[in-house]
């Protein structure tokens, strides 16, 4: 009788131990092997066109200070990082609360609220292009209104382009904040709101007191997550600046892959990409480690 | 008792789909037939239809070879190219690729010299260090100023300038008509870069037509004084309100239209715009070589053509006869000149001999390819030994608009400098 009660306790563990190895497999093979495969390249001259590639120690480390346009393509990074972080945080916040019902219309809402998210970056950037370019129907119905006299460059100036990609991003965000703030709001237990009530607590003050303390950890995922998100930021970059005009808008991700894959420089490009990580994993813990901190205190 | 059946059969179907693809990819193909790969790019002159009939025809002439074709995302197929290089993927042929950024790495292959030298009106005009990677079959003029005869005429423009006091007094009278007097596509890096090609070409390259050896070879700098003097007259025609203020973000395509529509007066692009002349009202339109100071002729040509080979093609001696239907077929040739604007370089044939249909603007324009002039190559788009290196492209384009707002000529081509000192290292 013992026996086969040990092979069924047996069973699930090795099961269980077979899926662990697939997923570390899967990580390791996707993930560990390929970030090491790129620290052993950002110590070379590695140029996929070249014959031979040799062994250059820390140059391309040091090259990396001298470098103007990745010190731009680090400036628009962790502007827009910061910006739409914020901004797509504040939007997920106001649309979670005003689709904070239960009737079928408020779902279907939050279903459209939702939708950017869903959507690829690539998509998402051809459809705000139609919309922002010089003939594109924002400067058609701007100029028909008489808002605007002739077609204002949005994607032609670089401070507009910024902005434009900015807010597009934020737009795309603000569906996965939404979401993450409407499940912290309905976490919170309604006792809570009714002895706020009857304490004759009310509007921005019980916002202030309950509801914001009580989503505390739903901001904490939200503003990490939004953070790496735009910290790695490419595809909509790529399609609707190509992170022009004249680099104003050229992230670290879009630097990378043009010192790959159009000058050729991939030893270089790797190295730009170990500072990414090191700058994205350096962020996301300060910002983390704040905000759990925050978690506790509130 | 009905899984190992079912479990039996899904790995023979998988078996069974694995070999068909790997037919299919792979080096056998159906029967005798190899396969090859060809990486092409679309275009609205160059549409998939084109593609295929062009492979289509070519393939009858070189049995045994099953063309996959292959299309870039974009128009940058070099790096496409680059991408599916590091891949493992090279195409076995590639449609007009920049062969400059493959050959250091051993990846074309040359075309045979004889077969060269047998067809083509300039044998030598892609020729890169002493090879020739890609059948001259053609050639364009990057850029020629197109301009609407009506618009000038409104203005009282009377003749298209023929130096540049002449320009600037035609941009100045159709800016004073209310007419946006020069079209730039600004938010397409390579079509923002127009002017600044038409600039170097004329007053630096028509002056010394080995300035871009003498860069190479580090005789001359981008920052040089008389770059400098020539590159300030592009911050003329931006302060002077001569483009559209919100020009950066014109995509190409929109400048085409906004141009053909009468929005402004003058185009600078290269001659594939000839392909995009409406053909109801094409005699309005007319054409001239950038203007020089003392209204001496410089054309900044490019010797286009067909497909290089990859050295590790599958059947390079395949590869390179497909190469060769391919660049002699009359009917890719016509619709070349029809759709792209292409300058026929074949030997022994005139442009009545393709039976095509062109345009006065395509004549008065090709007019500059048959007569003797100061022909330069064209400043980041000669595919010979002129080719700027890997990445300078990119750089020069960023250059193009950046001075668009900023008016520090000197630093954005030191800047260039810099990069191409990188780019060489």
């Amino acid at each position: 009788m013992s026996g086969p009660r040990r092979r069924r306790r047996g069973t699930p563990d090795r099961g269980l131990a077979l899926l662990a190895a697939l997923a570390l497999g899967l990580y390791l093979v996707f993930l560990v092997l390929p970030l090491l495969l790129s620290l052993r390249s950002s110590f070379t001259n590695e140029n996929p066109l070249r014959a031979t590639n040799d062994f250059i120690g820390l140059r391309n480390y040091t090259e990396m200070a001298g470098d103007d346009q990745l010190r731009a393509s680090l400036k628009v990074t962790l502007l827009l990082a910061f910006g739409v972080t914020v901004a797509a945080n504040a939007l997920g916040v106001g649309f979670a609360i005003l689709l904070n019902r239960t009737s079928l219309s408020y779902r279907v809402m939050r279903t459209v609220a939702f939708l950017p998210q869903v959507l690829s970056g690539v998509i998402v950037g051809f459809v705000w292009q139609t919309i922002l370019t010089q003939n594109g129907v924002l400067n058609t119905a701007l100029m028909t209104v008489g808002i605007l006299d002739e077609p204002y460059p949005w994607l032609g100036s670089p401070n507009a382009a910024l902005l434009c990609i900015g807010v597009v991003v934020a737009w795309v965000l603000s569906g996965f904040t939404t979401v993450v703030y409407l499940a912290a709001l309905q976490s919170i237990p309604l006792e809570l709101h009714d002895m706020a009530s009857l304490d004759g607590v009310r509007g921005s003050q019980r916002f202030r007191t309950v509801t914001w303390p009580m989503i505390a950890p739903g901001t904490t995922i939200s503003v990490t997550i939004s953070l790496i998100t735009v910290l790695k930021l490419y595809d909509v970059i790529a399609v609707l600046t190509a992170g022009g005009p004249a680099n104003s808008t050229q992230s670290t991700a879009l630097y990378i892959v043009k010192l790959a894959f159009t000058s050729d420089r991939v030893g270089y490009a790797s190295a730009v990409a170990m500072l990414l990580l090191a700058l994205s994993a350096l962020v996301a813990l300060t910002v983390t480690g704040a905000l759990r901190r925050r978690e506790v205190s509130l | 008792m009905i899984r190992k059946p079912l479990l039996a059969a899904c790995v023979a179907g998988l078996l069974a789909l694995t070999a068909a693809c790997s037919g299919g990819g792979g080096a056998g193909g159906e029967g005798d037939e190899t396969a090859l790969t060809y990486l092409v790019f679309e275009t609205p002159s160059l549409t998939a239809k084109f593609w295929d009939d062009s492979i289509a025809a070519a393939q009858a002439e070189v049995p045994g070879a099953k063309i996959n074709k292959i299309v870039a995302p974009s128009t940058d197929r070099d790096a496409y190219a680059k991408q599916l290089q590091q891949s493992g993927q090279f195409p076995d042929l590639l449609q007009s690729i920049t062969p400059a950024n493959f050959v250091g790495a051993g990846l074309l292959k040359p075309y045979d010299k004889t077969w060269i030298d047998a067809n083509f009106l300039l044998p030598s005009a892609n020729t890169l260090k002493g090879e020739v990677y890609i059948p001259p079959t053609n050639s364009q003029i990057v850029p020629q100023v197109y301009y609407n005869k009506e618009l000038f005429t409104k203005a009282g423009i009377t003749a298209p300038p023929k130096n540049w006091a002449e320009f600037l007094d035609a941009c100045a009278k159709l800016k004073a008509a209310g007419t946006t007097p020069i079209e730039l596509g600004g938010a397409d890096p390579f079509a923002a870069s127009m002017p600044l090609v038409g600039i170097i070409s004329a007053d630096i390259l028509g002056k010394n037509r080995n300035w871009l050896q003498d860069r190479h070879a580090d005789k001359v700098k981008f920052a040089d004084a008389d770059v400098v003097t020539a590159v300030r007259k592009y911050r003329t025609l931006v302060g002077n309100g001569y483009f559209d203020k919100g020009a950066l973000g014109v995509k190409y395509a929109d400048s085409i239209t906004r141009f053909t529509g009468g929005k402004s007066a003058m185009y600078p692009m290269g001659s594939w715009f000839l392909g995009s002349v409406p053909r109801e009202n094409a005699d309005n339109f007319g054409s001239f070589p950038w203007p020089t100071d003392d209204g001496s002729v410089v054309v900044p040509f490019v010797g286009g053509g067909s497909m290089a080979i990859s050295a590790k093609a599958r059947d390079t001696a395949l590869a390179e006869k497909f190469g060769q239907a391919w660049s002699l077929n009359p009917a890719n040739l016509k619709a070349l000149i029809e759709t792209d604007g292409a300058f026929p370089m074949i030997k022994g044939k005139t442009l009545d001999d393709y039976g095509v249909t062109v345009t006065q603007v395509f004549e008065d324009s090709y007019a500059y390819v048959t007569e003797q002039n100061n022909k330069v190559n064209a400043i980041g788009w000669a595919t010979n030994d002129d080719a700027l290196p890997p990445g300078l492209n990119d750089a020069f384009y960023s250059s193009a608009q950046a001075l668009f707002t900023s008016d520090d000529v000197a630093g954005e081509l030191k800047k260039l400098d810099d990069a191409w000192k990188t780019a060489t290292q």
